[in-house]
């Protein structure tokens, strides 16, 4: 493959490209769209941070300025968690109008996350929204497929190609040639949209590792990138295997409908069949039925909790509740927090572990398919996929429960055993200690486990390019002349 | 001449396809349509039975305090779906269907959601209605672009100018014969669901065909708009194209930013504190004080006189009541931007039939927003007539065998919603018409 003649031939496709009228008003769509994108996202990026800061400096506020009462009546007033958005999320809006934005943290509940934008919106939301991904990923290859069906097959009819291969130019420096000079009309597009979103990254304020931003947003330029070459590669490779231009726009018009509308929800289809997910009332009615077997630690004489009562009379050597060193309440309270915490962290993991092989039915449709390939990497860069909306609901029951236990534990050591109840004098204590749990901060998934979760989604995207090339070494000089 | 038109419209390359195609998508379209069905009614006959059992259960584990009691119970709410919905699912999919609610404060209960996987809501549903609103206009597209240009490009243009005195009949016959083979395979469709799903055949049903019809109809006026301009075969196709991206793609997700921009929902968290507080704060508050506030809400309760002692149920429920009392300022702001968010998305749809026939499609079948909207409160009411029906029997600690917990089965409600004919027609009707007179007029100089 000769330099030289790849250049000759991606800078001829780029002129004829810019001599057709429509191509600068193509281009211009194009901006205004993904400049469109990049407004709304960071808009919308924006008024979250500030929502969620503002309310989350009021929970805490309320939290810490709560009077002296009695701490379990603290882990019943709970927290509210709220999901902060990662500074990428502006470029590639991924699943997050579908999750949840606020939830209620107490003792002895595990709350849905709500609030979804989804679920404040009209049906008009399932068109789906505009995003610099977007336009990316679903517009720009439609846009190259029509720049490029012509490409090879325009010069078979009108008997350039054969000049060109007498010539001497090989058929894979043809294809390589025109293929490069159709990314480089996408990088022209591609470059100027990562070039202003990288200025707005360097203007925001946000908390998360700066460096992990950074490289996760040039990893996106280079998913991009690659995606691009794909795309332009396989236009170009349907121009030079179809017989007239008409037939290659076509065969790419349906390939992108195949493969940006159909696939991805026969793949729904697929893994919903394969892996179907359990109701909210089965799910709560399993969780129910087991918890209810463990008995109710409220309840101090819950027949359930007899052993425990006993084996901890015997450790003390005492005959009553009453006499033992610590809140016997709270000490059952805590256990009973514990197993039902267990239990629904089981069933959590399960239902998790069903959602990720429906994940996984659509990360085995990206490797036949790159649109699909690229949208996964590009969310989970973005923050905005499945693993970091998961890894935000763990570490809000995680603090959940912690809060509980936290509580419990200041029953246990602060609270005598003879108060009649929580309205007690005796029963209350100083609002001091509620300063003692630390706020809710939610820590963004690190880079690694990121790119750990998206293997199969990248490997697709490499195979993608590793395939096209040995199908073009090999086959690419059997392509018919005329 | 209508026959050898029609001959040759079968015969053509992959016209048989495209058709075939078409009902193949549409089938499975149909049967997404079915398994949807088939979970709400497994999730409503489970509800059901659940909420009878664990009433019993409750009754049995809390026989002595009727207060304790309705701490733990349950009644379940059905936002019905007509067999319709299973065509065009809508926001039914991430909106819960059944809601299941305690006399407790409402407010932390009903944003309660269903569990899904966000990434399959982000692909959606390959329902009926997306293969309506995508699939069914790029048939048109590929049957109608070289309508004309065919026959110019072909060199036949010449040899019917020359034999035939209207020209423009045959172009017309050709459309028809587009129109109706594409029309037999969406009636064949209906035909299926209407058995296949049993979908009553009532009003909104036929509603939901005439505006089927009238979106093909849009896109078979706008393909003879574009081919009156005597392009070229690929400039049409391009054009074509172009106008479907930006009907089925760039214009609803533009709307949608408008919508979101225009109206923007910062509500919901305060609700949430506000409930919160509306409740919890009122631990720390002298009972009396709660209480009062209560009997201002509900004078028909101040009768009762609220017993000594460190704890009782008038005033935990006093409490409970506060937590919404406290948040309906929010809530209401909450509920009347959404209505907002509705009604500008449904005004905006005017002008984009995609927009248009999708909406309409959800309203018919019961799976829009504003169907969520109006179960919301339904639900309100619903709870209300609950809490009305047992405070009295709380607060007059009233025997918890003795009540009858047979009668609280799983309660439906069906919104009662006429179709505005008006306003399904007339977008649809409008630009149909414009763009075919506009074809029309054009063409006289063929």
């Amino acid at each position: 493959m000769r330099y030289n003649y790849i250049k000759i031939l991606s800078t001829q496709v780029w002129k004829d490209t810019f001599q057709n009228r429509s191509t600068i008003y193509l281009v211009a769509m194009m901006f205004g769209l993904l400049l469109f994108g990049i407004v709304s996202g960071v808009k919308s990026y924006l008024f979250q941070q500030e929502t969620v800061k503002h309310y989350a400096h009021e929970v805490r506020e309320r939290w810490e300025n709560s009077p002296d009462k009695h701490p379990h009546r603290m882990a019943h007033y709970g927290y509210v968690a709220f999901r902060n958005k990662y500074p990428l999320s502006f470029f590639d809006f991924g699943m997050e109008s579908f999750t949840g934005n606020a939830i209620f943290l107490e003792a002895h509940k595990q709350n849905t996350t709500n609030f979804s934008e989804a679920s404040l919106s009209s049906s008009l939301l399932r068109f789906g929204e505009i995003s610099v991904a977007m336009v990316l990923q679903l517009l720009l290859p439609l846009l190259l497929f029509f720049w490029g069906f012509g490409l090879v097959a325009t010069g078979r009819e009108n008997g350039t190609l054969k000049i060109l291969l007498v010539q001497g130019v090989s058929w894979s420096e043809i294809i390589v040639g025109k293929a490069f000079g159709l990314f480089k009309l996408a990088i022209l597009i591609l470059a100027p949209t990562l070039l202003i979103s990288l200025g707005i990254l360097l203007f925001l304020d946000f908390e998360t590792s700066k460096i992990d931003v950074f490289i996760r947003f040039l990893l996106i330029g280079l998913a991009y990138s690659i995606y691009f070459w794909i795309v332009s590669l396989i236009a170009v490779l349907v121009s030079a295997t179809s017989t007239h231009p008409k037939t290659a726009l076509t065969t790419l018009i349906g390939a992108w409908l195949i493969f940006t509308l159909v696939l991805p929800k026969m793949a729904l289809v697929l893994g919903q069949y394969l892996y179907p997910a359990p109701t909210k009332i089965a799910f709560d009615m399993a969780i129910e039925a087991e918890i209810l077997k463990q008995g109710d630690s409220h309840n101090p004489d819950d027949p359930h909790y007899k052993a425990l009562k006993d084996s901890v009379l015997m450790a003390y050597k005492v005959d009553s509740v009453q006499k033992l060193p610590f809140n016997y309440g709270g000490f059952v309270m805590k256990e009973g927090e514990r197993l039902s915490a267990e239990t629904y962290d089981r069933h959590q993991a399960d239902l998790m572990k069903i959602y990720e092989k429906q994940q996984n039915v659509v990360r085995y449709f990206g490797l036949f398919n790159p649109y699909l390939a690229l949208k996964n990497i590009s969310m989970a860069l973005a923050g905005t996929d499945f693993a970091t909306y998961s890894d935000f609901q763990h570490q809000a029951e995680k603090f959940r429960y912690a809060l509980a236990q936290k509580m419990n534990e200041l029953q246990i050591k602060f609270i005598s055993n003879n108060v009649k109840n929580s309205a007690d004098k005796n029963a209350i204590l100083s609002n001091k200690y509620w300063k003692e749990l630390p706020d809710f901060q939610y820590q963004f998934i690190g880079l690694l486990a990121v790119l750990v979760q998206e293997y199969t989604s990248i490997i697709a995207l490499l195979l993608g390019i590793l395939v096209i090339s040995i199908f073009i070494k090999k086959y690419a000089h059997t392509f018919k002349v005329i | 001449m209508t026959r050898l038109l029609l001959l040759n419209f079968i015969r053509s390359k992959g016209v048989l396809w495209g058709l075939g195609l078409l009902f193949f998508t549409g089938l499975l379209g149909i049967n997404t349509g079915k398994q949807f069905l088939n979970k709400y009614q497994e999730n409503v006959t489970q509800t059901a039975y659940n909420q009878q059992e664990s009433i019993k259960r409750n009754v049995k584990y809390h026989p002595k305090e009727i207060g304790l009691l309705l701490y733990y119970v349950k009644f379940g709410l059905v936002n019905e779906m007509p067999n319709l919905a299973a065509l065009s699912i809508g926001q039914r999919d991430v909106n819960p269907s059944v809601q299941n609610v305690t006399i407790r404060f409402l407010e932390e209960q009903k944003y309660n959601t269903d569990l899904l996987n966000p990434l399959y809501s982000l692909l959606g549903n390959l329902d009926f209605s997306f293969v309506l609103i995508y699939f069914f206009p790029l048939i048109i597209i590929a049957f109608c672009y070289s309508l004309l240009s065919e026959e110019r490009e072909g060199g036949t243009w010449s040899l019917v100018l020359s034999q035939s005195a209207n020209p423009k009949k045959l172009l017309r016959i050709k459309i028809l014969i587009r129109f109706s083979s594409i029309l037999l395979v969406l009636l064949l469709l209906f035909l299926v669901a209407k058995f296949y799903l049993n979908i009553a055949f009532d009003v909104p049903f036929l509603a939901f065909m005439v505006v089927s019809i009238l979106y093909l109809i849009f896109w078979f006026s706008l393909g003879w708009f574009v081919i009156s301009f005597q392009q070229s075969s690929s400039q049409n196709a391009i054009v074509l194209l172009l106008a479907w991206v930006i009907l089925t793609v760039i214009s609803p997700a533009i709307s949608t930013a408008f919508v979101n921009a225009k109206l923007p929902v910062s509500e919901t968290f305060q609700t949430v504190l506000d409930s919160r507080d509306g409740y919890h704060k009122k631990w720390d508050l002298p009972k009396e004080v709660t209480v009062q506030k209560f009997f201002k809400h509900y004078p028909q309760f101040a009768k009762f006189k609220m017993p000594e002692g460190d704890f009782n149920w008038l005033w935990y429920y006093a409490m409970q009541q506060m937590g919404d009392d406290e948040a309906s300022n929010a809530s209401k702001q909450l509920q009347l931007k959404l209505r907002q968010r509705e009604n500008l998305s449904s005004t905006l749809s005017m002008i984009f039939p995609s927009i248009h026939t999708a909406l309409t499609m959800n309203d018919l079948a019961k799976t829009g927003l504003g169907n969520q909207l109006s179960f919301g409160e339904q639900l309100v009411k619903f709870h209300e007539q609950k809490r009305l029906y047992f405070y009295p029997k709380i607060f007059s600690e009233a025997p918890v065998l003795k009540e009858n917990w047979n009668i609280f089965p799983l309660e439906y409600y069906q919104e009662k919603k006429a179709v505005n004919w008006l306003k399904l027609l007339l977008p649809l009707v409008i630009l149909s018409s414009l763009c075919g007179f506009w074809g029309e007029i054009r063409l006289k100089r063929l």
